[in-house]
């Protein structure tokens, strides 16, 4: 879906404020250890439904807004969100989120590929393949958790974004 | 001849048979009148009886929960006064009492947010600490908040030292809650349930705080380090309130010892 600046700007803000309600309620109602990155989920939806020249800028904006919440460093977030925006760009042909199910599976496959990068950083910065296995402990139980909110929270952003809509309507498909 | 002033009257047939048919009557309508009485009477009992016991129920409710939060109120004041009595054997450190407002967004860290910042006299690199011992430092702050990374973050970096040995190394954050001292040499006598305390090389944390216990020990039989795991003696998942500990003089020294390494290194300070 192809939109153009000004339609994406009121959006976006839209969307950051839902990212900022999910931020807020998982540092302080979530577990310690359980603590979902809806931040990602937010950035594949861009990535499935949105193409623009300028989406890095959009992950960035997201990613920065994550970490206004978390230590992680914007820039590598950003930069993990990039390759699996790519990732997604290639195939997107192939892929279409027709029902939930199909939803829940692709959101699973793309945040598998996300903790591949993000593993990979993890082990050249720490050397030590303890940290990739707790983190895959802890990545299981929140990634699943993220697939399956993600067809209620894709419906919410659809209607922030309304692509169906455009699409319906006949602009710029 | 006495005379009896007494006042009756004989009734004939007929007066009897009027009164045999009306006092019933009476009798019927009193019956109802002491009936209705008794059931309005009954009535308007039971509504105020049911209003006051609504009333009092309320009542003890909010009695119930006032004596909540003077129990609240009653274990924060223990707390806080175990951290003050802590903070005062810290010499020459200002200390600024926070509250744990929020923890990371991410699972890959453990960072907590505190709600004092640097409007409240927060420096980066304060070290933070509880009674039990050492939380972490300040990572980043904001006027009114400020980021603690936490001793569990493998990002954090304590420089510490055996208590009863004297054995020095790094301990940093691990996985499972636990810390991993580096660097220890394997001839050196650790042993489990020994005690790890900041030995203030660094100028970030000061001498003698407690880190926690040594759980784990392994020693290869080659390679010149030997493998510590540490216990934090401060449990995370519990933790409240925590005390940030600020030290001018130390900032001072600390970045003057950056600068002159600046200078050394052909840099402007």
């Amino acid at each position: 879906m192809k939109l153009k600046w000004r339609e994406i700007i009121p959006s976006f803000l839209i969307t950051l404020a839902v990212l900022v309600v999910l931020e807020v309620l998982t540092t302080t109602i979530g577990l310690k250890n359980f603590r979902p990155p809806f931040n990602i989920l937010i950035v594949l939806y861009l990535s499935f439904c949105l193409e623009n020249p300028f989406i890095a800028l959009l992950i960035l904006v997201t990613q920065y807004v994550h970490y206004l919440f978390s230590a992680s460093p914007w820039a590598f977030s950003t930069f993990t969100g990039v390759l699996v925006c790519m990732a997604i760009t290639y195939l997107r042909d192939l892929m279409q989120l027709s029902s939930a199910f199909l939803t829940i599976i692709l959101v699973q496959i793309f945040q598998i590929l996300w903790f591949v990068i993000e593993s990979i950083f993890l082990y050249f910065s720490t050397n030590n393949w303890y940290f990739i296995a707790d983190k895959f402990y802890r990545f299981i139980p929140e990634s699943l958790f993220l697939s399956i909110t993600a067809p209620f929270l894709f419906m919410l952003l659809e209607k922030i974004w309304k692509f169906k809509e455009r699409n319906i309507l006949g602009e710029d498909i | 001849m006495a005379q009896k002033e007494t006042n009756f009257h004989q009734t004939s047939q007929f007066d009897q048979l009027l009164l045999e048919s009306v006092a019933p009557l009476q009798n019927a309508i009193t019956y109802l009148k002491r009936e209705g009485k008794a059931v309005f009477d009954h009535y308007i009992a039971n509504a105020s009886a049911a209003k006051e016991n609504d009333k009092l129920v309320k009542e003890v409710s909010e009695l119930k929960n006032q004596i909540f939060k003077y129990e609240e109120l009653q274990e924060e004041n223990k707390r806080l006064k175990k951290l003050l009595q802590f903070g005062n054997t810290i010499p020459a450190a200002k200390r600024v009492l926070a509250q744990i407002v929020a923890w990371d967004a991410s699972s890959d860290f453990n960072v907590i947010r505190i709600n004092k910042g640097t409007a409240d006299g927060i420096l980066l690199e304060s070290p933070v600490t509880v009674a039990e011992g050492l939380v972490g430092y300040i990572f980043r702050a904001s006027k009114h908040y400020a980021d603690v990374l936490t001793i569990l973050d493998a990002n954090n970096r304590v420089d510490g030292i055996v208590q009863r040995t004297r054995s020095h190394g790094i301990v940093e954050g691990f996985i499972n809650n636990r810390c991993l001292m580096k660097y220890v040499t394997r001839t050196e006598p650790v042993i489990l349930n020994d005690m790890v305390i900041t030995s203030g090389l660094g100028h970030i944390y000061p001498r003698g705080l407690v880190v926690g216990k040594v759980t784990k020990i392994e020693r290869e039989s080659f390679g010149i380090t030997q493998y510590i795991e540490i216990t934090p003696q401060v449990d995370f998942g519990r933790i409240e309130e925590v005390m940030v500990l600020i030290g001018p003089a130390e900032n001072a020294q600390r970045q003057s010892e950056w600068d002159q390494l600046d200078k050394q290194n052909g840099g402007e300070p």
